[in-house]
């Protein structure tokens, strides 16, 4: 039966593979401190590179002023970016978050490479100016790089301060985001309408909802695609992690479960950075590791898909 | 199962032990307190009515000021939410209780007096024990009379010391807080605080039947 949407799916995704691998044959420019180069992404409106896999602060980073566990967060972060890491994502929707990670920022010297990206998430427009405002002096950054309207919380109303403040320089990129698989109706009309740089939804080995729609259209629109919650909040690495990795996860160069689910979502073409979200160092160090060797092509994914459905 | 609170247990116990250590000794006078409002529910004192009343809007104003919007908020968008929610609880027992001093405070020693009794005891030194043997021992743990959910056992035993009909509209936030306050013992690992419902349905229960019996007699 003739399905459009599966087909125009398809063609998109076979496409974009392709440009995939040609990107991967070709030189990066960004490497982690010390180690080969890693895989970027471009944001398709500038042409910009940024390392695949970023850091998510949901939770991890909430941790008030409790000294203890702030240390313990400077140390995630700098491994963050000893590896090569970019784009940090959070939201003043995440209690202390925001300021830990100024915390963290203000105690980390090597952190060129960061990209912020954070959200405004109030209604009405006087009380996003003044949110936004509170979330770059709470990151101690000169500017935010992705300001994005978090769960679309009244996006008409902040939708012109943020194209009012990009066009002054003081973000450097539109977003919007949706989570779990909701909205993704709104979602995709705003994608069609709005003047967006980048999208953030959830997608994952199990929750493939986004290929149908956000994806290719991502790709249609060429909009940078932030992909949260790769590892469904721990859970499936809690539920794979009782299991043998594959032996055949080393065609793809992966050494563990994180990394094996982290390829699955980066290496959809449309994806530009998936942001899992830890607050150890180990688990740091593993989801980087996703940033480096094969990644699987489409036969290989439907593999994985077929494996971890089958755990 | 998505994960609904945007901090951990860890976080939250931290948080309490913040809290204890920075309001220490204020965990003394909460004790003295609570100790001073039950007594007077058995002895006779001149202006007692207005002193407890006056000790339940502390406590209540206390905790939506302190502890939810100093503390709390740090960690919780929620809880400037919560904060006011407490704050009018607050002002209401000011308001009910020692303004207008609507409400006699008095043991009597039927299934009222006795519950109440039992919840206040409960609040006091049941608690803080289960929170031992769940593993989060002082200053890690929430205090009496300063944190909100011992507070709320607490006040659902004094709603029933009341004599006559207990005022429904002092009954509705502490309602409301045992849902949300009860979650914890689920989503935050609390198990202490699953009495918190429990102690709700029962109190409530209690005091529709109490206030229909005063109904009656007043009508006798």
């Amino acid at each position: 039966m003739f399905s459009p949407e599966r087909d125009l799916d398809r063609r998109t995704l076979l496409r974009a593979l392709g440009s995939v691998a040609a990107t991967a044959a070709m030189p990066v420019s960004l490497q982690a401190e010390t180690g080969p180069p890693i895989l970027t992404r471009a944001i398709p409106a500038t042409g910009e590179q940024i390392p695949a896999v970023g850091m998510g602060t949901w939770i991890t980073f909430n941790v008030g002023r409790d000294q203890r566990q702030r240390a313990q967060r400077v140390k995630v972060m700098q491994t963050f970016f000893d590896l090569g890491g970019g784009m940090i994502d959070s939201s003043p929707m995440y209690g202390s978050s925001e300021e830990v990670i100024g915390h963290c920022l203000e105690r980390i010297p090597n952190k060129q490479s960061l990209f912020s990206a954070t959200k405004v998430w109030t209604l009405l427009r006087a009380l996003g100016v003044r949110q936004m405002n509170a979330s770059r002096e709470l990151w101690g950054v000169d500017r935010i790089d992705l300001m994005q309207i978090h769960n679309m919380l009244d996006w008409s109303a902040h939708i012109g301060t943020l194209k009012e403040w990009k066009a002054q320089g003081r973000i450097r990129y539109i977003g919007m985001t949706t989570s779990h698989g909701a909205r993704h109706e709104a979602m995709a009309k705003a994608m069609a309408e709005q003047p967006l740089d980048a999208v953030q939804f959830t997608y994952n080995i199990l929750d493939r909802e986004a290929e149908r729609r956000l994806l290719p259209l991502a790709a249609e629109r060429k909009l940078a695609v932030v992909i949260n919650r790769p590892f469904r909040q721990g859970a499936l690495i809690d539920s794979v992690k009782r299991h043998k990795l594959p032996e055949w996860a080393s065609e793809i160069d992966c050494a563990n479960w994180a990394q094996f689910l982290l390829k699955f979502v980066v290496s959809h073409p449309a994806v530009t950075c998936a942001i899992p979200a830890t607050s150890r160092v180990d688990h740091m160090r593993e989801n980087m590791g996703a940033l480096h060797g094969r990644l699987p092509d489409e036969a290989m994914r439907r593999r994985m898909i077929r494996t971890v459905e089958a755990l | 199962m998505t994960r609904i609170l945007s901090f951990t247990p860890d976080v939250f116990f931290s948080l309490f032990e913040q809290y204890n250590l920075a309001i220490w000794p204020a965990q003394f006078l909460a004790y003295a307190l609570g100790f001073i409002a039950l007594l007077l529910v058995f002895r006779p004192f001149p202006q007692r009515d207005l002193i407890i009343g006056a000790i339940l809007a502390a406590g209540w104003l206390w905790i939506g000021i302190v502890y939810h919007y100093l503390y709390f908020t740090q960690i919780n968008f929620v809880a400037p939410v919560f904060a006011v929610l407490f704050v009018l609880q607050g002002l209401l027992f000011a308001w009910t209780l020692v303004l207008r001093g609507q409400v006699a405070f008095r043991f009597r020693p039927d299934v009222f007096g006795w519950t109440g009794l039992a919840f206040a005891a409960f609040a006091m030194v049941v608690y803080p024990l289960l929170g031992w043997l769940a593993g989060h021992a002082w200053p890690r743990s929430p205090a009496f009379g300063l944190t909100p959910c011992p507070t709320t056992i607490f006040t659902w035993g004094m709603l029933l010391l009341t004599q006559g009909r207990t005022p429904i509209h002092l009954t509705v936030i502490p309602l409301l807080w045992s849902v949300i306050g009860g979650s914890a013992a689920w989503l935050l690992a609390v198990p202490e605080d699953a009495s918190l419902p429990v102690a709700a349905v029962i109190a409530c229960v209690l005091i529709v039947w109490k206030n229909r019996l005063a109904r009656r007699e007043a009508f006798a």
